[in-house]
């Protein structure tokens, strides 16, 4: 059995007993995640543990823990990691201007260090804000590959003991442990430590009906139409090979793009026009545009009309 | 949990272990406590309760679902392709470098970048495609010594150092409560080098037959000198080498090289190989930021047209791109192969790697290098 501690998820959990439960509500936030994701997040919550999603770019990774946050209501935190992201962004630095402010402004000798190492010159970053939270919280640690090794053993240690420790305050423990997901573009291996720790779900392109239905859905009063002719034509895109193949985001972008300029359908002429919003890359839009866009449409078309 | 369950999920995390996943016992009670709160009944829960608790790369998905397929679909299953055996050339060139190697405890010691003797100067010249196998087990050390040298970028942890470029505030605060307020003292600190991202791209094709030992050596003391070394063989097609160069012993490093790189000895397609480095590691950006040594000839049979292609593709992702080809050694060498011509307008440094200096210069070259293709 498993000791109880500070910090369960119960509160989160009580609302979902099953993986349907948790499916609807995230629908009801409006994200449409296939049974695998379903159940990674179930799981998350269920097992206590760290959900490390991969994928490639614009499969909705992010999202899924937005929805998570709205579904469960609970706190979205996000920290963003980028190369050299160190403690003082991820997890919290003394305010110096305001101490040297309130230095200057007492009686000489009449502060002392412990009142300036106090709470109220602390700037709180997303990691302590987590670790510090009384409502429920879902902490986003977004493209941890981008970050430096050093500070993904760091994360492990947070991770795994839930405590945060700053010299001058002491250990701060989490009182209710936030439900975390990572995501991962692969730039870099991460540590297998921190792999052990967390359940692993590997996210793909969604299936084309899927698409279409996450299309509508983004895009209120859009045409069926459209949206399968979109959907289609992005999936056409994927089978090519590109420097960086379409993700479900593009799709969304175009498609409104395509909705905001009156078409009901696509056809060589808008696509071609419209094309910067779904490639990213001049390459790959020169590829697209040189050879092979008429006949990309029309399989498009033909495979919307089934 | 039924002691049926429990004994068919331990059996599958054994199954999964022998097809090579590293599935320890936390993750196999992971899956039991996963497969506890889903519903039992529905194929596609138990089916992703076990894989996201059991596999922790995407790469080993597909062993997970042949696995899964046939364990409990009870599918029919290919098992998975294994290339053991090696042909006949393959053992040749391995067995010639442990030759090499054999002697070395009755080296001589002293410091192996000391190279004064005349007898080591002229060795230091020779090409290695013309050196005995006595002569090459001398310089084997010394190419060692030489890949050691990395080039280094700042990190962004600062530690205290007084002639360092960005005060140190939590000291300054402290200090300042004695002074009512006054940054009187002033304590720094400074960003510490690290090295920079080194990725290795070698080509082990026939051509090149002559250099790769000599090559391979420089790789694995690469990989040895510490993280964020990748390195990768290539010929007909890409093989990455960084964990058969991971080991402390280079002899077995070397064996592992040959046999890792099935396509050893054959004909070169540098743009493909470039096109899957790009595809497979570039996107997952491996070379962003990374000093990228290419080790080829430039024989392209192909397609240098894609080598052009491919060039460019990784000259922007890369910090920068060295390209060492041996054959630049020989005085009258002129960069006519297609493949040659059309990388170079993306090389940023272009050297010969055809002998011991040549090597050194790679190596300072490495140490000191500095961006040229962003001017």
């Amino acid at each position: 059995m498993r000791s109880p501690r500070p910090g369960r998820y119960a509160d989160l959990m009580s609302a979902f007993r099953t993986i349907d439960d948790l499916e609807s509500a995230l629908q009801a936030a409006d994200y449409l995640p296939d049974r695998g994701l379903s159940t990674a997040l179930f799981l998350a919550l269920a097992l206590e543990k760290p959900l490390l999603l991969e994928g490639e770019a614009g499969v909705g990774k992010t999202e899924a823990a937005k929805s998570l946050a709205i579904a469960t209501g609970s706190r979205l935190i996000r920290l963003q990691c980028y190369e050299g992201l160190d403690v003082a962004h991820a997890v919290y630095e003394w305010n110096y201007p305001r101490q040297l402010l309130h230095i200057r402004a007492a009686q000489e000798g009449t502060v002392s260090e412990d009142e300036l190492f106090g709470p109220e010159f602390l700037i709180r970053r997303p990691l302590l804000e987590a670790i510090d939270s009384d409502e429920p919280v879902v902490l986003l640690i977004d493209e941890i590959d981008r970050a430096d090794e050093e500070f993904e053993a760091f994360l492990l240690e947070v991770l795994s003991d839930f405590q945060i420790t700053i010299p001058e305050l002491g250990t701060i423990r989490a009182r209710r442990k936030p439900a975390v997901i990572l995501t991962s573009n692969r730039t870099r291996e991460l540590h297998d430590a921190l792999k052990r720790r967390a359940l692993f779900h590997w996210i793909g392109h969604p299936s084309i009906d899927r698409e279409i239905e996450i299309v509508k859905i983004r895009i209120p009063g859009v045409s069926e139409r459209l949206a399968a002719e979109a959907a289609a034509f992005v999936r056409e895109l994927r089978g090519l090979d590109l420097a960086k193949p379409p993700g479900v985001a593009e799709t969304i972008d175009w498609t409104m793009a395509l909705n905001a300029l009156g078409r009901q359908e696509i056809d060589a002429d808008v696509v071609e026009q419209t094309l910067g919003s779904v490639l990213k890359y001049r390459e790959d839009i020169e590829a697209v545009r040189d050879e092979t866009l008429a006949q990309l449409v029309d399989t498009a078309r033909a495979t919307a009309a089934r | 949990m039924a002691d049926a369950v429990v004994r068919h999920v331990v059996t599958f995390g054994r199954v999964l272990r022998e097809v090579g996943l590293e599935v320890g016992p936390g993750r196999v009670a992971d899956a039991l406590r996963g497969l506890d709160v889903v519903d039992l009944t529905r194929q596609e829960d138990v089916y992703f309760a076990l894989r996201q608790t059991l596999v922790a790369r995407q790469d080993e998905l597909d062993l997970f679902d042949r696995a899964f397929n046939a364990w409990f679909l009870r599918a029919p299953v290919l098992p998975p392709v294994r290339t053991s055996d090696r042909p006949a050339e393959q053992q040749k060139i391995g067995e010639s470098l442990s030759d090499a190697s054999g002697g070395e405890q009755d080296e001589e010691t002293g410091d192996p970048l000391e190279l004064g003797a005349s007898g080591h100067e002229l060795l230091r010249d020779k090409d290695f495609a013309e050196m005995t196998p006595d002569e090459y087990r001398r310089v084997r050390r010394l190419i060692a010594a030489i890949a050691g040298h990395r080039p280094l970028r700042a990190s962004r942890r600062r530690r205290s150092d007084p002639r360092g470029d960005r005060l140190d505030m939590r000291r300054l605060i402290r200090a300042s409560l004695r002074t009512g307020g006054d940054p009187v003292e002033r304590p720094y600190r400074a960003r510490k080098d690290v090295p920079r991202k080194l990725v290795v791209l070698c080509d082990v094709s026939g051509s090149m037959d002559a250099y790769a030992r000599a090559l391979i050596l420089f790789l694995h003391a690469a990989v040895g000198s510490g993280p964020g070394v990748e390195a990768f063989a290539f010929g007909t097609r890409l093989s990455r080498l960084t964990p058969e160069l991971g080991t402390r012993d280079p002899e077995s490093a070397l064996e592992k090289c040959t046999e890792a790189v099935t396509d050893w000895g054959s004909g070169t397609r540098i743009g493909a190989s470039l096109k899957e480095f790009n595809d497979l590691y570039g996107k997952r950006a491996l070379s962003r930021g990374a000093v990228v040594v290419i080790v080829s000839d430039g024989w392209e049979r192909q397609d240098p047209e894609l080598v052009g292609r491919e060039m460019a593709r990784l000259s922007r992702a890369a910090y920068a791109v060295v390209w060492v080809n041996p054959l630049k050694g020989n005085p009258e060498y002129q960069p006519l192969a297609g493949g040659m011509r059309a990388a170079l307008p993306y090389v940023d440094r272009f050297l010969s790697g055809h002998n011991l200096r040549s090597l050194e210069e790679l190596a300072a070259v490495l140490a000191g290098i500095e961006r040229r293709h962003a001017a």
